[in-house]
Formats: C-alpha cells, structure tokens, sequence
C-alpha cells in the first residue's frame, strides 16, 4: 500500500512541476506582451479587425458570404497601400466563427478583445449574437460595426457601435410601401393581409416593421403567424394562411425556412396576388434560388444592399465578387462592402486628427460621427448613397432595396426610379 | 510527501487564473472546460457507478440556467439562492421522470433515449413558455463585480465559483465511492437481478444517483447562464448530454479519475482546435475531434482509465 502511494507520488511530482514550468512561462510570455502594447504613441502598423460571423451551424450561409465578402474588401484595401493617413498601416483580418450561437459569439468576442487585442470588431450577423458581444467591447471600449439589424441594438445606450445597414423594422416597412406602391399602379389596395414570420428576435422586430406600417396606412392584418427558425414542415401555416384568405402575404424567413415556406406555397397550392419578404435574408438571393428553384419565382424581399446599384466601383465590385466566388453578392456581403470601406474612413480621419492614440475607442468613435460619405466606395455601395451617423450609431440616411425573382434571377424592382425592371405583379 | 503534492496541485489551481495572464478569454475557457468536467463527474453518479447511460445532462444543465437567469433578471434575486433552487428544481423533474422509469423498468438504450427525449421536451416547454423563456434570449443586467448577485465581468470570479463547485463533486463522488451507496450502485450496474435478489433497494438507489447528478448539472447551468449573460432554450441542448458520456466512456467507465482526466484533456484540444481552425476551414476542427474520438475508441475500447491506471503501475515498478 505505501509502495503504491509512493509511485504516485513521484508521478504526480513530477506531473505538478511539469505543469507548473509551463504555466509560469505561459504566464510570462503573457505578461511581457500585456506589458506591449499600453505605449500609445507607437507607432500603428497593423489594425487588428475582428469579424464574428456564423461560419458553422444554422446561419452558415449567411456568414461565409461575410467573411467572403470582408476577406475580398480587406484585400482591396491593403493593396491600396492600406490606411495612408497612418503610414500606410495594413488591416489585419482576424476570422471567429459564431458556430450560430449567442454563447459562441461571445467567447469569439471574449477571444478578440482579450487575446488578439482587436481595434474594431464586425459582426456578427445575427442581432441577438451581436447583444452578447456588447456585453465584452462595450467595457473595453472596442468599437463593434454591426452588421446586424433589430432596431434595439442602437436603442440601447451602447457607446462603442456603429450600425450602417437598415434596421429591422425599416426593412418591414419598405416591404409594405414597395407593395402598396406596386398595387396602386394598378389601382389596387391591400385589403387583407396576412404576417407570417419566425419567432426569432429578427422575425419579431421585422414584423411589426410590417405591422406598424400597415397600421399606419390604416390597413388591418387578418392574421400574424409566428413559427418556430427550426421549422421542419410548412404545412400547417401554408393551412393557416389559406384559411385566413389573404390577398397578400408578408412573410419574414430566415434561410432554410425561407426554402421550406417557398416549396410548401408551391406544392400546397397557395393562391395570393402577392408575396413579398422582409429582412434581406432568404427567398429571393442566389443560395436561395439555387435551394428552391422556380418555387421562389416572383416572390421578393427588402435588401440592406443593392448589387445593381449602377457605380463605377460597385460594378466593379460585384464583378470582382462573381469572378472570385462564383454568385451574386446580396444582403450579408454587401453590409460587409459598405462597413468596411467605412471602417477604412474613419481610420483615415483618425490617423489625421488623434496621431498620438487614433485607434483608441473614444478617439474613432469621434471619427466615425464626424464622417459624412457622398463618394468613395462606401457611399457607392450603399443603397441610399449616403453615410452619416446618428448619435446612437445607426445611419440616417438607411434605406433598402426590394429585389424579385424573375426568370430564376434576383432583379431590383424598388425603389421604382431606380428599378431594373418593373415588379410583375399579381402572382399567377 | 503527500502533502507537500496536494500543496502544490491546490496552488496551481488556485493560482491558474494568474498563469493565465489573467487573460478574461482563457480564464474563460478553463472554466467553460472545469464546467463539463464537472457534468463529467457528476455523471459518475448515475454512469460510472449505476451504469444508467443517461443522456439528459442538457435538460438538468438547461434548467439550471433557466431558473438562475429568470430569478436574477425578474426578481433579483441572488444568483447563489437562483443555483440552489434551480438545482431543486432539477431534482424535481429528475424525480418525476426517474422514478417512473425505474419503476417500470427502462434500462440500457430505452433509458439513454427517454433522457435524451427528456432534453428536446424540455426545450420546446420552454420555447412556448413565453412568460419564463421563449425564443428570445433574456439579458442579465450587467454587474461591474457583485460577488453576492452572482455577476462579475472578469472571469476569474467564475473560475473559482467553477473550481470549488468541481471539489465538491469530487469530494462527493469519493465519498460515494467508498461508501455503502457507491457498492449499492456498482453492484446494480454489474447485475442488477442479484443486487436486487441481496435485498438492495434498486430503484431507491439509482434514484438516489439520479438525484445527485441532476442537482449539480442543473448547478452547471446556472453558472454558465450568469457567466455568458444571459439564457435561451437552446442551452437545453442534447450535445451536452452526448459529449458528457461520450468522454466518460472514452476515459473508462466506471473509473474515477479516467474521465475527467480525459475530459480536461479532450476538450482542451477541441478548443484549442477550434480557435485555430474554426476560422480559417469552418467545421474542420469537429472532423479533428471525431478522428481522435474515433481513434481512442478502436485503441483503447475499454477506454484511456485503464491505461493511465497501468501507466501509474509501471512508473511504479522502476
């Protein structure tokens, strides 16, 4: 028995000293490089930028297009010779992966801002996502660019956020006026519609987009159906829908409920003038035209981006886009377009007027409100043309786009004067 | 000798946060890490010992979280009290759910199924339960540093709550082992009909393991809710439960240090994995993990306890 205790001993020594060798170099390693970096007039070679987005899990699509996206912007921009007004520093891509979930958006956080040290963080797509990572920047003062959208994240009093995409409930009511405007070109009204969204934060938000701008023009909705993101069968809401006899049908989809709602309409044989979408996510994209098919034909939902938006760079762009991944740059790659070159901007600003600290927090933040883009790649990304920032972090000049499948293409239809072609409407 | 070892394996755990550069990201880590483990050797109870394959570690884990979040944010209350009755709560349903099984009988694969089952019921109640959870994740107010609310931002506050809350299991677990109950469960593990012929109450007994095991997963959940911030229905999550078994049977069933060595070591690398991986090739470091899963399960079938067991023997022996 004491030989037995002994051998352990010996072991377990040797295993303590082992471990406690390599965590006391750790440790100093640590400290040396905690130590680094507090001189704040060194001079700036890299910024160190995050990007969270679900790279794994349910919301996968959406995110490689991002990362996709910012790797190619990113690109551009060090060949560009980088940020000038701070000699030319480089932007250093730093890619976590969300797995789709709160909790790992917030270890990815935890991990940039505490391990990689990161200046700027973009992200992380889903809005729920991006609260958690808020919890871990805002005290540390590193700036979030989201490129998510429920109108709270803004609403908040959080300090360190910028948000340029439309919010949420801006996507809902485009989809109303794009409608409305659609029928009264026929001399037509809304006269029963129906809601249909998942019951996710985005889902909820999105929708009462939906209904307040109904609500505003004096139009009831006959039913609001919410359903679960993790749908399986579609069936009873296509049901649901029927039974309420609507004329058109406003639908907030995520991806894979998005491909299930345009299937089931189809084989179900869902009759109704119109559907239209809210949210920029699902029914009216390449990856989801390539999932339905025809089942999303003439079917249309509200973007944060317009890829027919006809400037000299966007073409370009979207050309460099296509040639590189093969699709269509939509709603996911475009917010990454216009918040990078942003991001680019205001570091521009930074490094003129806080040469002594220009990636400190406060400092950026400043720049980020002073900046008003009219030209330059931001502002020829974006829908309306225009950046400036509110208070809060949100863009006053948002607004979407509506884009509609015909011919199993996406096409933009709204706004009308800017349209590629007119919305075919009613559905047959 | 013995104690000068204990002395200094205490030291390093106390002091693991200051190795760690009192990094908030990898003190962050070591604790979600001590967390499962912890889940690993509270399934000790229920798996190593009464040989039940339960399955359900994210329903206890899910309510946990659930009770301590919903206690903090609407009636702020202590975090400390939210553990202690979501812990009971989990009790509860485990009672409910257990005693009837055991009662009528579910074993082997039945029983793994009925407690995974119980995981997905238990997040769809609380999808619909909208006034408690629903679908939208609900946000502990943020605290600079309130030890005695439960919510801190540096991590280390959750390390030690994590560390001693893993000592207590531990000590349980040894306590267990060497004691009456612990011969009661392993004796219903290796041939049940007999324990039960000798006159020990089964059913009690596997309840009785039961029991432990949900209380102190449902503990888990409540410290991961409090240290994440916040809490949604799809911390009832059935991987949890897999991953717990998994590693333990993989480190040895029925062995005491196997699994949660193997559990340290194991999820240790996935993150490790992950964190270099999970950017660059998404979903690559999963395929990693199952290889070396796969791996260790074609070596060494009867798991990595045994071979750490005659590892000791040989160092031993020289």
């Amino acid at each position: 028995m004491n030989s037995r205790c002994n051998g352990l001993t010996k072991l377990q020594a040797i295993v303590v000293v082992i471990v406690l060798v390599i965590g006391v170099a750790v440790g100093g390693i640590f400290a040396i490089t905690l130590l680094q970096p507090t001189t704040p007039t060194a001079k700036v070679e890299e910024i160190r930028v995050g990007l969270v987005e679900p790279l794994t899990g349910t919301y996968a699509v959406f995110g490689n297009e991002a990362k996709m996206a910012a790797e190619l912007i990113v690109e551009q921009i060090n060949a560009q010779g980088g940020i000038k007004s701070l000699g030319g520093a480089k932007i250093k891509l730093i890619v976590e992966d969300s797995k789709s979930t709160a909790d790992g958006a917030r270890l990815a956080a935890e991990k940039l801002v505490s391990v990689d040290r990161v200046n700027v963080i973009v992200g992380a797509f889903i809005s729920a996502h991006t609260l958690t990572m808020l919890d871990v920047t805002e005290p540390n003062k590193v700036i979030v660019m989201a490129d998510a959208l429920v109108d709270y994240l803004t609403a908040r009093g959080f300090k360190y956020i910028v948000r340029l995409p439309p919010k949420a409930s801006v996507h809902g009511a485009t989809a109303v006026d794009f409608v409305v405007g659609l029928m009264k070109q026929k001399g037509e009204k809304i006269t029963r519609p129906v809601l249909v969204h998942f019951d996710g934060l985005f889902g909820e938000v999105t929708g009462d987009g939906v209904y307040q701008r109904l609500r505003d023009l004096g139009i009831k909705l006959v039913d609001r159906i919410k359903y679960p993101t993790d749908i399986t069968d579609m069936a009873p809401i296509i049901e649901r829908i029927k039974a309420a006899e609507p004329d058109v049908v406003f639908v907030v989809p995520y991806f894979a409920d998005s491909v299930l709602f345009a299937k089931a309409v189809k084989t179900l044989g869902l009759k109704v003038k119109f559907i239209a979408a809210a949210g920029g996510t699902g029914l009216a994209d390449p990856d989801s035209i390539k999932a339905a098919g025809d089942a999303v034909e003439l079917m249309t939902n509200t973007y944060s981006y317009d890829p027919f938006l006809p400037t000299e760079y966007n073409k370009k762009l979207v050309e460099d886009f296509r040639k590189r991944y093969g699709k269509l740059p939509t709603e996911a790659a475009g917010i990454i377009f216009y918040t990078l070159w942003t991001l680019k901007e205001g570091l521009e600003l930074s490094g003129q007027k806080y040469p002594q600290d220009p990636l400190n927090g406060d400092n950026l933040m400043a720049c980020f409100m002073e900046l008003d883009l009219k030209s330059g790649p931001a502002a020829e990304t974006y829908p309306t043309g225009r950046i400036k920032l509110l208070p809060n972090g949100d863009n006053m000049y948002a607004g979407a786009v509506v884009l509609q499948v015909q011919g199993g293409k996406p096409v933009l239809v709204y706004p009308f004067e800017k349209a590629q072609a007119s919305a075919i409407y009613p559905r047959p | 000798m013995r104690f000068w070892q204990l002395a200094s394996f205490g030291g390093f755990l106390l002091l693991l946060p200051l190795i760690l550069g009192l990094n908030d990201y990898y003190i962050f880590l070591t604790t979600l890490i001590l967390l499962y483990t912890v889940i690993v050797m509270a399934w000790y109870f229920i798996g190593g010992l009464a040989g039940q394959l339960d399955l359900g570690a994210g329903a206890y884990h899910g309510l946990g979280a659930v009770v301590t979040g919903y206690l903090m944010i609407y009636y702020n209350v202590s975090g400390w009290i939210g553990l202690v009755l979501g812990g009971l709560a989990a009790m509860g349903v485990a009672f409910i759910v257990g005693f009837p099984s055991f009662r009528f009988g579910l074993k082997e694969v039945w029983y793994a199924l009925a407690s995974l089952g119980l995981v997905l019921i238990l997040q769809k109640i609380f999808l619909l339960w909208t006034d408690v959870a629903g679908p939208l994740e609900r946000y502990i107010p943020f605290r600079e540093f309130d030890p005695l609310y439960m919510r801190a931002r540096a991590k280390w506050f959750y390390y030690y709550i994590t560390l001693g809350l893993l000592l207590i299991t531990f000590y349980l677990a040894h306590r267990a082992k060497r004691g009456k109950l612990g011969l009661y469960l392993v004796s219903i593990r290796d041939e049940e009909e007999a324990a039960e012929m000798l006159g020990i109450d089964t059913r009690r007994y596997k309840l009785v393991a039961l029991l432990t095991y949900s209380f102190i997963t449902a503990v888990t959940g409540g410290i991961y809710a409090s240290m994440v911030g916040f809490y949604h229905p799809i911390l009832f999550d059935g991987w949890i439960g897999i991953q717990t078994a998994t590693i333990a049977i993989v480190g040895g069933l029925g062995h005491f240090w196997g699994p949660p060595l193997t559990s340290v070591i194991l999820l240790s690398i996935a993150e490790y994995l992950r964190i270099n991986l999970g950017g660059t090739i998404p979903g690559l470091h999963q395929v990693i993990f199952g290889a070396i899963l796969i791996t260790a399960i074609l070596f060494k079938p009867a798991g990595i306890g045994p071979y750490l067991e005659s590892l000791i023997e040989k160092v031993r022996k020289r």
